[in-house]
Protein backbone atom coordinates (compact mmCIF):
# COMPACT_ATOMS: atom_id res chain seq x y z
CA UNK A 1 0.00 0.00 0.00
CA UNK A 2 2.66 2.33 0.71
CA UNK A 3 4.97 1.92 -2.32
CA UNK A 4 1.70 2.02 -4.11
CA UNK A 5 1.23 5.78 -2.52
CA UNK A 6 4.92 6.44 -2.98
CA UNK A 7 5.01 5.20 -6.85
CA UNK A 8 1.76 7.54 -7.44
CA UNK A 9 3.39 10.34 -5.84
CA UNK A 10 5.78 10.17 -8.54
CA UNK A 11 3.31 11.30 -11.16
CA UNK A 12 1.86 13.95 -8.80
CA UNK A 13 5.40 15.78 -7.63
CA UNK A 14 5.66 17.20 -11.02
CA UNK A 15 3.02 19.38 -11.18
CA UNK A 16 3.41 20.34 -7.84
CA UNK A 17 7.28 21.39 -7.55
CA UNK A 18 6.76 24.26 -9.58
CA UNK A 19 3.93 26.01 -7.70
CA UNK A 20 5.28 25.05 -4.07
CA UNK A 21 8.66 26.21 -4.96
CA UNK A 22 7.90 29.63 -5.46
CA UNK A 23 6.47 30.69 -2.03
CA UNK A 24 9.07 31.74 0.56
CA UNK A 25 8.25 31.88 4.14
CA UNK A 26 6.75 35.19 5.23
CA UNK A 27 5.96 33.95 8.89
CA UNK A 28 8.69 36.07 10.47
CA UNK A 29 7.75 39.25 8.68
CA UNK A 30 4.49 39.10 9.75
CA UNK A 31 5.27 38.03 13.14
CA UNK A 32 7.17 41.49 12.90
CA UNK A 33 4.41 43.08 11.98
CA UNK A 34 2.00 41.62 14.44
CA UNK A 35 4.21 42.13 17.63
CA UNK A 36 4.90 45.53 17.40
CA UNK A 37 4.48 47.69 20.10
CA UNK A 38 1.79 50.11 18.77
CA UNK A 39 -1.00 49.32 21.21
CA UNK A 40 -3.41 48.41 17.61
CA UNK A 41 -5.86 45.77 18.65
CA UNK A 42 -5.38 42.64 16.72
CA UNK A 43 -8.29 43.32 14.11
CA UNK A 44 -6.59 46.61 13.12
CA UNK A 45 -2.94 45.95 13.18
CA UNK A 46 -2.27 44.42 9.65
CA UNK A 47 -2.78 48.22 8.03
CA UNK A 48 -5.27 50.42 6.82
CA UNK A 49 -7.34 47.28 4.57
CA UNK A 50 -8.03 45.98 8.32
CA UNK A 51 -9.79 49.45 9.32
CA UNK A 52 -11.35 49.34 5.55
CA UNK A 53 -12.85 46.14 5.85
CA UNK A 54 -13.78 46.72 9.48
CA UNK A 55 -15.76 50.17 8.35
CA UNK A 56 -17.51 48.41 5.83
CA UNK A 57 -18.60 45.05 7.73
CA UNK A 58 -19.55 47.57 10.62
CA UNK A 59 -21.36 50.06 8.08
CA UNK A 60 -23.32 47.20 6.37
CA UNK A 61 -24.54 45.74 9.97
CA UNK A 62 -25.60 49.13 11.30
CA UNK A 63 -27.55 49.78 8.27
CA UNK A 64 -28.77 46.82 7.98
CA UNK A 65 -30.25 46.82 11.67
CA UNK A 66 -31.94 49.73 11.03
CA UNK A 67 -33.13 48.71 8.21
CA UNK A 68 -34.69 45.85 9.52
CA UNK A 69 -35.88 47.92 12.12
CA UNK A 70 -37.80 49.75 9.95
CA UNK A 71 -39.03 46.92 7.53
CA UNK A 72 -40.41 45.65 11.08
CA UNK A 73 -42.54 48.83 11.75
CA UNK A 74 -43.66 48.99 8.08
CA UNK A 75 -44.82 44.84 7.84
CA UNK A 76 -46.81 45.75 11.26
CA UNK A 77 -49.40 47.77 9.51
CA UNK A 78 -51.76 46.61 6.84
CA UNK A 79 -50.84 47.68 3.20
CA UNK A 80 -53.57 48.09 0.25
CA UNK A 81 -52.76 45.98 -2.89
CA UNK B 1 6.67 45.85 33.88
CA UNK B 2 3.20 45.34 32.21
CA UNK B 3 3.41 42.07 30.42
CA UNK B 4 1.65 39.24 31.73
CA UNK B 5 2.83 36.56 34.01
CA UNK B 6 0.66 33.52 33.20
CA UNK B 7 0.92 31.26 29.84
CA UNK B 8 -2.92 32.01 29.11
CA UNK B 9 -4.71 34.07 25.88
CA UNK B 10 -5.90 37.66 27.57
CA UNK B 11 -8.25 38.94 23.98
CA UNK B 12 -7.84 42.04 22.74
CA UNK B 13 -11.29 43.67 22.61
CA UNK B 14 -13.17 42.51 19.40
CA UNK B 15 -15.55 43.62 17.11
CA UNK B 16 -17.08 40.26 15.63
CA UNK B 17 -18.79 39.02 18.17
CA UNK B 18 -21.56 42.08 17.38
CA UNK B 19 -21.16 41.84 14.10
CA UNK B 20 -22.05 38.16 14.03
CA UNK B 21 -24.99 38.54 16.31
CA UNK B 22 -26.09 41.23 14.01
CA UNK B 23 -25.66 39.56 10.92
CA UNK B 24 -27.87 36.31 12.62
CA UNK B 25 -30.49 39.31 12.94
CA UNK B 26 -30.26 40.17 9.34
CA UNK B 27 -29.89 36.48 8.31
CA UNK B 28 -33.75 35.40 10.07
CA UNK B 29 -35.09 39.01 9.19
CA UNK B 30 -33.86 38.66 6.02
CA UNK B 31 -35.71 35.27 5.45
CA UNK B 32 -38.86 36.89 6.35
CA UNK B 33 -38.69 39.52 4.07
CA UNK B 34 -37.83 36.92 1.30
CA UNK B 35 -40.65 35.03 1.94
CA UNK B 36 -43.23 37.12 2.97
CA UNK B 37 -42.46 40.15 1.09
CA UNK B 38 -40.20 39.19 -2.00
CA UNK B 39 -37.51 41.45 -0.98
CA UNK B 40 -33.85 40.20 -1.06
CA UNK B 41 -31.92 43.04 0.04
CA UNK B 42 -31.99 42.65 3.81
CA UNK B 43 -31.00 38.62 3.32
CA UNK B 44 -28.30 39.82 1.03
CA UNK B 45 -26.41 42.31 3.80
CA UNK B 46 -27.15 39.13 6.30
CA UNK B 47 -24.72 36.90 4.38
CA UNK B 48 -22.71 39.25 3.20
CA UNK B 49 -22.18 40.66 6.85
CA UNK B 50 -22.15 36.94 7.75
CA UNK B 51 -18.97 35.64 5.59
CA UNK B 52 -17.53 39.26 6.65
CA UNK B 53 -17.39 38.58 10.16
CA UNK B 54 -16.24 35.03 9.68
CA UNK B 55 -13.26 36.00 7.93
CA UNK B 56 -12.16 38.85 9.80
CA UNK B 57 -12.84 36.47 13.19
CA UNK B 58 -11.16 33.79 11.68
CA UNK B 59 -8.21 35.81 10.42
CA UNK B 60 -7.45 37.51 13.76
CA UNK B 61 -7.07 33.97 15.14
CA UNK B 62 -4.66 32.98 12.74
CA UNK B 63 -3.22 36.43 13.77
CA UNK B 64 -3.30 35.64 17.42
CA UNK B 65 -1.37 31.79 17.32
CA UNK B 66 0.61 32.14 14.44
CA UNK B 67 2.08 35.71 14.20
CA UNK B 68 1.57 37.05 17.97
CA UNK B 69 2.39 33.17 19.78
CA UNK B 70 -0.36 33.61 21.95
CA UNK B 71 -1.66 29.45 21.46
CA UNK B 72 0.64 28.67 24.46
CA UNK B 73 0.31 24.56 25.35
CA UNK B 74 -2.51 25.66 27.60
CA UNK B 75 -4.61 27.81 25.60
CA UNK B 76 -4.09 24.93 22.72
CA UNK B 77 -6.05 22.63 25.31
CA UNK B 78 -8.35 25.19 25.30
CA UNK B 79 -9.04 25.21 21.51
CA UNK B 80 -8.80 21.30 21.80
CA UNK B 81 -12.01 21.33 24.00
CA UNK B 82 -13.70 23.63 21.92
CA UNK B 83 -13.55 21.79 18.82
CA UNK B 84 -14.29 18.43 20.83
CA UNK B 85 -16.95 20.27 22.34
CA UNK B 86 -18.40 21.50 18.76
CA UNK B 87 -18.72 18.28 17.15
CA UNK B 88 -20.35 16.61 20.09
CA UNK B 89 -22.79 19.19 19.44
CA UNK B 90 -22.81 18.94 15.80
CA UNK B 91 -23.56 14.71 16.50
CA UNK B 92 -26.80 15.18 18.42
CA UNK B 93 -27.95 17.70 15.38
CA UNK B 94 -27.26 14.70 13.31
CA UNK B 95 -28.87 12.20 16.04
CA UNK B 96 -32.25 14.17 15.44
CA UNK B 97 -33.04 13.64 11.60
CA UNK B 98 -31.63 9.64 12.58
CA UNK B 99 -34.17 9.94 15.22
CA UNK B 100 -36.79 11.05 12.99
CA UNK B 101 -36.09 8.68 9.92
CA UNK B 102 -35.97 5.18 12.35
CA UNK B 103 -39.14 6.58 13.82
CA UNK B 104 -41.07 6.94 10.95
CA UNK B 105 -39.42 4.10 9.20
CA UNK B 106 -39.46 1.13 11.74
CA UNK B 107 -43.08 1.91 12.32
CA UNK B 108 -44.42 2.57 8.97
CA UNK B 109 -47.80 4.52 8.79
CA UNK B 110 -51.17 3.41 6.69
CA UNK B 111 -51.00 6.10 4.77
CA UNK B 112 -47.71 4.76 3.00
CA UNK B 113 -48.98 1.67 2.83
CA UNK B 114 -47.15 -0.22 6.12
CA UNK B 115 -44.28 -0.57 4.53
CA UNK B 116 -40.73 1.44 3.83
CA UNK B 117 -39.79 2.34 1.63
CA UNK B 118 -43.70 3.64 1.21
CA UNK B 119 -45.74 2.64 -1.81
CA UNK B 120 -44.37 4.64 -5.04
CA UNK B 121 -41.20 5.66 -3.26
CA UNK B 122 -38.50 3.89 -5.54
CA UNK B 123 -34.88 4.20 -3.85
CA UNK B 124 -31.44 5.14 -4.87
CA UNK B 125 -29.45 1.64 -5.57
CA UNK B 126 -27.29 1.75 -2.81
CA UNK B 127 -24.25 -0.16 -4.57
CA UNK B 128 -24.34 2.19 -7.40
CA UNK B 129 -23.03 6.30 -6.65
CA UNK B 130 -23.68 5.91 -3.01
CA UNK B 131 -21.51 3.04 -2.82
CA UNK B 132 -18.98 5.04 -4.70
CA UNK B 133 -19.30 7.40 -2.56
CA UNK B 134 -18.50 5.57 0.64
CA UNK B 135 -15.48 4.22 -1.19
CA UNK B 136 -14.51 8.11 -1.74
CA UNK B 137 -15.12 9.23 1.82
CA UNK B 138 -13.26 6.48 3.62
CA UNK B 139 -10.62 7.43 0.81
CA UNK B 140 -10.11 10.98 1.74
CA UNK B 141 -9.71 9.88 5.38
CA UNK B 142 -6.59 7.92 4.39
CA UNK B 143 -5.33 10.80 2.84
CA UNK B 144 -5.63 13.21 5.19
CA UNK B 145 -4.10 11.11 7.67
CA UNK B 146 -1.25 10.43 4.89
CA UNK B 147 -1.36 14.53 5.25
CA UNK B 148 -1.05 14.39 8.89
CA UNK B 149 1.62 11.99 9.24
CA UNK B 150 4.05 14.08 5.93
CA UNK B 151 3.48 17.32 8.40
CA UNK B 152 4.69 15.60 11.69
CA UNK B 153 7.29 14.46 9.64
CA UNK B 154 8.22 17.60 8.08
CA UNK B 155 7.73 16.61 4.30
CA UNK B 156 6.71 20.08 2.99
CA UNK B 157 5.82 18.63 -0.64
CA UNK B 158 3.95 15.12 0.15
CA UNK B 159 2.03 16.90 2.84
CA UNK B 160 0.45 19.52 0.27
CA UNK B 161 -0.08 16.69 -2.31
CA UNK B 162 -2.25 14.83 0.53
CA UNK B 163 -4.06 17.18 1.20
CA UNK B 164 -4.53 18.23 -1.97
CA UNK B 165 -6.22 14.54 -2.75
CA UNK B 166 -8.42 15.23 0.55
CA UNK B 167 -9.55 17.95 -0.88
CA UNK B 168 -10.16 16.92 -4.51
CA UNK B 169 -12.34 13.91 -3.33
CA UNK B 170 -14.34 16.11 -1.14
CA UNK B 171 -15.26 17.72 -4.06
CA UNK B 172 -15.71 15.18 -6.35
CA UNK B 173 -18.38 13.84 -3.56
CA UNK B 174 -20.33 16.91 -3.51
CA UNK B 175 -20.29 16.81 -7.66
CA UNK B 176 -21.80 13.12 -7.10
CA UNK B 177 -24.20 13.61 -4.50
CA UNK B 178 -25.56 16.94 -6.45
CA UNK B 179 -25.95 14.84 -9.64
CA UNK B 180 -27.42 12.50 -7.56
CA UNK B 181 -30.22 14.81 -6.06
CA UNK B 182 -30.54 16.32 -9.45
CA UNK B 183 -31.14 12.49 -10.92
CA UNK B 184 -33.45 11.12 -7.94
CA UNK B 185 -37.03 9.95 -8.98
CA UNK B 186 -38.31 11.54 -5.75
CA UNK B 187 -38.22 15.05 -4.22
CA UNK B 188 -38.12 16.43 -0.34
CA UNK B 189 -42.17 16.82 -0.89
CA UNK B 190 -42.43 13.34 -1.57
CA UNK B 191 -43.99 12.48 2.10
CA UNK B 192 -41.82 11.15 4.80
CA UNK B 193 -39.43 9.54 3.18
CA UNK B 194 -38.53 12.36 1.04
CA UNK B 195 -38.06 14.46 4.10
CA UNK B 196 -36.07 12.44 5.95
CA UNK B 197 -34.03 11.35 3.07
CA UNK B 198 -33.34 14.95 1.32
CA UNK B 199 -32.99 16.69 5.28
CA UNK B 200 -30.34 14.15 6.93
CA UNK B 201 -28.69 13.69 3.45
CA UNK B 202 -28.68 17.31 2.53
CA UNK B 203 -27.04 18.71 5.84
CA UNK B 204 -24.66 16.10 5.61
CA UNK B 205 -23.58 17.63 2.49
CA UNK B 206 -23.85 20.97 3.75
CA UNK B 207 -21.15 19.44 6.07
CA UNK B 208 -19.01 17.94 3.99
CA UNK B 209 -18.91 21.35 1.79
CA UNK B 210 -17.81 23.12 4.92
CA UNK B 211 -15.52 20.38 6.26
CA UNK B 212 -13.68 21.02 2.44
CA UNK B 213 -13.47 24.79 2.74
CA UNK B 214 -11.96 24.23 6.43
CA UNK B 215 -9.27 21.89 4.56
CA UNK B 216 -8.62 24.49 1.94
CA UNK B 217 -7.77 27.31 4.26
CA UNK B 218 -5.79 24.32 5.96
CA UNK B 219 -3.84 24.14 2.46
CA UNK B 220 -3.37 28.10 2.05
CA UNK B 221 -1.77 28.01 5.35
CA UNK B 222 0.30 25.20 4.72
CA UNK B 223 1.37 26.54 1.36
CA UNK B 224 2.64 29.72 3.45
CA UNK B 225 4.26 28.11 6.39
CA UNK B 226 2.26 28.43 9.27
CA UNK B 227 2.16 25.03 10.50
CA UNK B 228 5.27 23.41 11.72
CA UNK B 229 5.91 19.71 12.51
CA UNK B 230 5.04 20.19 16.27
CA UNK B 231 2.30 22.63 15.99
CA UNK B 232 -0.72 22.30 13.65
CA UNK B 233 -3.50 22.24 15.61
CA UNK B 234 -5.72 24.27 13.23
CA UNK B 235 -5.11 21.21 10.85
CA UNK B 236 -6.10 18.66 13.16
CA UNK B 237 -8.91 20.53 13.57
CA UNK B 238 -10.23 20.28 10.41
CA UNK B 239 -8.86 16.59 9.87
CA UNK B 240 -11.23 15.40 13.40
CA UNK B 241 -14.06 17.41 11.67
CA UNK B 242 -13.40 15.59 8.60
CA UNK B 243 -13.14 12.34 10.46
CA UNK B 244 -17.15 13.12 11.65
CA UNK B 245 -18.58 14.28 8.25
CA UNK B 246 -17.34 10.48 7.42
CA UNK B 247 -18.42 8.99 10.23
CA UNK B 248 -21.94 10.83 9.63
CA UNK B 249 -22.08 9.47 6.24
CA UNK B 250 -21.40 5.62 7.00
CA UNK B 251 -24.54 5.88 9.54
CA UNK B 252 -26.53 7.70 6.54
CA UNK B 253 -25.20 5.13 4.10
CA UNK B 254 -26.25 2.09 6.68
CA UNK B 255 -29.72 3.47 7.84
CA UNK B 256 -31.10 5.21 4.83
CA UNK B 257 -29.42 4.00 1.37
CA UNK B 258 -28.98 0.20 2.41
CA UNK B 259 -31.56 -0.57 5.27
CA UNK B 260 -33.98 2.01 4.16
CA UNK B 261 -34.34 0.54 0.52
Amino acid sequence: MRGLLISCSRTLIRPFSSSTRNLANRVAEKQKLFQENNDLPVHLKGGSQDNLLYRLTMAICLGGTSYSLFCLGWASFPHKK
Amino acid sequence: MTHQTHAYHMVNPSPWPLTGAMSALLLTSGMIMWFHFHSILLLFMGLSTMLLTMYQWWRDIVREGTYQGHHTPVVQKGLRYGMILFITSEVFFFLGFFWAFYHSSLSPALELGGCWPPVGIYPLNPLEVPLLNTAILLASGVSITWAHHSLMEGSRKQMIQALTTTIALGLYFTILQATEYYEAPFTISDGIYGSTFFVATGFHGLHVIIGSLFLIVCLIRQLFYHFTSTHHFGFEAAAWYWHFVDVVWLFLYVSIYWWGS
